[in-house]
């Protein structure tokens, strides 16, 4: 299996320290990898580093063999991202803003594809819809649809379920994994909901105080900390940065 | 859901050389859906350069009055009109360029854009294309009223009134850059200098009066600004002069340089953007 993204020793440092330091990070064709951590354990900022919109201090990205920054516009051809909290431009109806981005994409018929995309995801009645009169739900359903009208090599996605119902998260789990076992698409997600990271990734990476704890499949990296599920594992690395957090405070 | 109809060939692109304009072509026509669906902001392109003009206009006949019909007001009234005129093509450039960033900042759009193949150039040059439209209508406007209320014609100024428009309108374009720039170092915050350098430059750039009119101490600012040459060269085709060539290169170099120095500017912002990761301010 190729690898889509390839990421090496990724360091970051903001003013108020270390975000990241030395990650690495790979993703191979059709896998589907969930990067994990509680909070500001660097999954944000290596993700942004990943996609090229954060530029690391030191380390290396290539996507799809395209070395970023340099290659970071053919390399973005490849890529697919959406994220739970991002918005739709609100001037727009959902076809026009596929349209948009279909065309950014260099797609020929960005109509049809965002059509295609649309039923895919059993949605096709919004198309018509402005993006103020949509639930968050059905808006990150649009941004999948969005992320995967170009048939990207890799598909990124940050907190994808989070507004949705049960029953449409499940559905959108469903449509994701056929996406990448038909079409080889790799998937890199983050989601705080372990459950459903059990369910759709095959790889976990772990993230804790910007450093990789943990890399293999959910069950064994469970077993690896002694636990009985990935929930289990980020409660011990959440409780474990709280104190080392609480013993720097001490420190005079 | 359905979980099929996935084909077995990916979706048909464009070719490698039409991509970038194609991407330009949707960055131009999101802003078109923006401009349609937000009637206030016509504001800036109808109700505003008739304000102006009305202003200036009338400033001009009331000195025309005062002084009597043998007064140097006369010329007076043709400066501040075809000053207003092509102030307006600096004005709408730069803010249709400033504001068609912002609107991507205030729609939290700049993080979905910059995971995608748009190159930043692509970004400014859409927003640029749209503009000239806004520009259009905002310029046409001005000239339509100053005609309709006062009797001004632009167009007797002639040809010579293109290059005077082409180096306005990159002027405009320039100052736009800067306050991209600065969007991007300060965040929203800055965006009050959109609106506001704009008021420099105004009795800076020499719209209405040469450099001598103003105060000796910023006659040297004055002077070093492109538009100030520009403008100078427009009021010597209202007084039927040839076409003043000096003045066009003056303005035109003065233009370029200013114009390769906010590139740089931005580029720097850019950089520093991407280093400290100011994105996460718009998501």
């Amino acid at each position: 299996m190729s690898d889509v993204l390839r990421a090496r020793g990724l360091l970051k440092t903001y003013r108020r320290g270390r975000a990241v330091d030395g990650v690495d990070l790979t993703v191979r064709r059709g896998e589907r990898v969930a990067l994990l951590g509680p909070n500001g354990a660097g999954k944000t900022t290596t993700l942004l580093m990943c996609l090229g919109v954060v530029e690391p201090d030191g380390g290396t990205v290539e996507i799809a063999g395209h070395r970023l920054p340099r290659g970071r516009s053919a390399a973005m051809a490849r890529v697919g991202f959406a994220a739970g909290y991002l918005p739709l431009p609100e001037r727009l109806r959902v076809g026009e803003f596929l349209r948009m981005f279909g065309q950014l994409y260099g797609l020929a018929d960005p109509d049809t594809q965002a059509m295609r995309g649309l039923e895919r995801f059993g949605i096709p009645h919004l198309a018509k819809a402005m993006g103020t009169e949509l639930s968050s739900g059905q808006k990150t359903l649009i941004g999948i649809v969005k992320s995967t009208m170009h048939d990207p090599e890799l598909l990124v996605l940050d907190e994808p379920t989070a507004s949705l119902d049960p029953d449409v998260a499940m559905r959108v789990r469903t449509g994701l994994a056929a996406l990448c076992e038909e079409r080889g698409t790799a998937l890199l997600v983050t989601s705080h909901d372990m459950v459903e990271v059990e369910r759709i990734a095959q790889r976990v990476v772990f993230l804790s105080a910007g450093r990789v704890v943990a890399d293999g499949p959910p069950l064994e990296v469970a077993a690896r900390f002694g636990r009985e599920d990935l929930e289990e594992v980020f409660l011990h690395l959440a409780s474990e940065r709280q104190a080392s957090e609480h013993t720097e405070g001490l420190r005079p | 859901m359905t979980t099929q109809g996935y084909p077995a060939q990916g979706p048909v692109r464009v070719s490698r050389e039409l991509a970038p304009w194609l991407r330009i072509w949707a960055i131009a026509r999101r802003h078109a859906y923006v401009l349609y669906r937000s009637p206030h902001r016509l504001f800036d392109v109808t109700v505003w350069p008739i304000v102006d003009t009305v202003l200036f206009g009338s400033l001009g006949v009331y000195f025309v009055r005062q002084g009597g019909p043998s007064s140097p007001g006369q010329a007076g009234i043709a400066y501040l009109l075809s000053g207003i005129v092509l102030w307006h093509v600096v004005y709408q450039a730069q803010i249709a360029v400033s504001t068609g960033f912002m609107e991507e900042t205030w729609s939290r759009n700049l993080l979905t854009l910059m995971v995608t193949p748009l190159r930043e150039l692509e970004l400014v040059a859409g927003i640029a294309v749209f503009g000239l439209a806004k520009l259009i209508m905002g310029v046409g406007v001005v000239a339509l009223a100053a005609f309709a209320l006062y009797a001004f014609d632009v167009t007797t100024l002639g040809l010579g009134l293109l290059p005077v428009i082409a180096i306005l309108l990159l002027g405009g374009w320039t100052i736009a850059l800067v306050v991209i720039g600065l969007i991007l170092r300060f965040g929203n915050g800055a965006e009050a200098l959109a609106w506001g350098i704009m008021f420099v430059v105004m009795p800076l750039g020499g719209v209405f009066y040469p450099v001598e009119a103003l105060p000796g101490f910023i006659r040297p600012v004055s002077a070093l600004l492109p538009t100030t040459h520009a403008f100078a060269a427009g009021r010597e085709l209202i007084d039927g002069g040839p076409m003043p060539w000096g003045q066009l290169a003056l303005a035109s170099a003065g233009t370029l340089v200013a114009a390769a120095g906010a590139l740089a500017f931005v580029a720097w912002m850019l950089r520093l953007f991407r280093r400290r990761g100011y994105v996460t301010r718009y998501s």
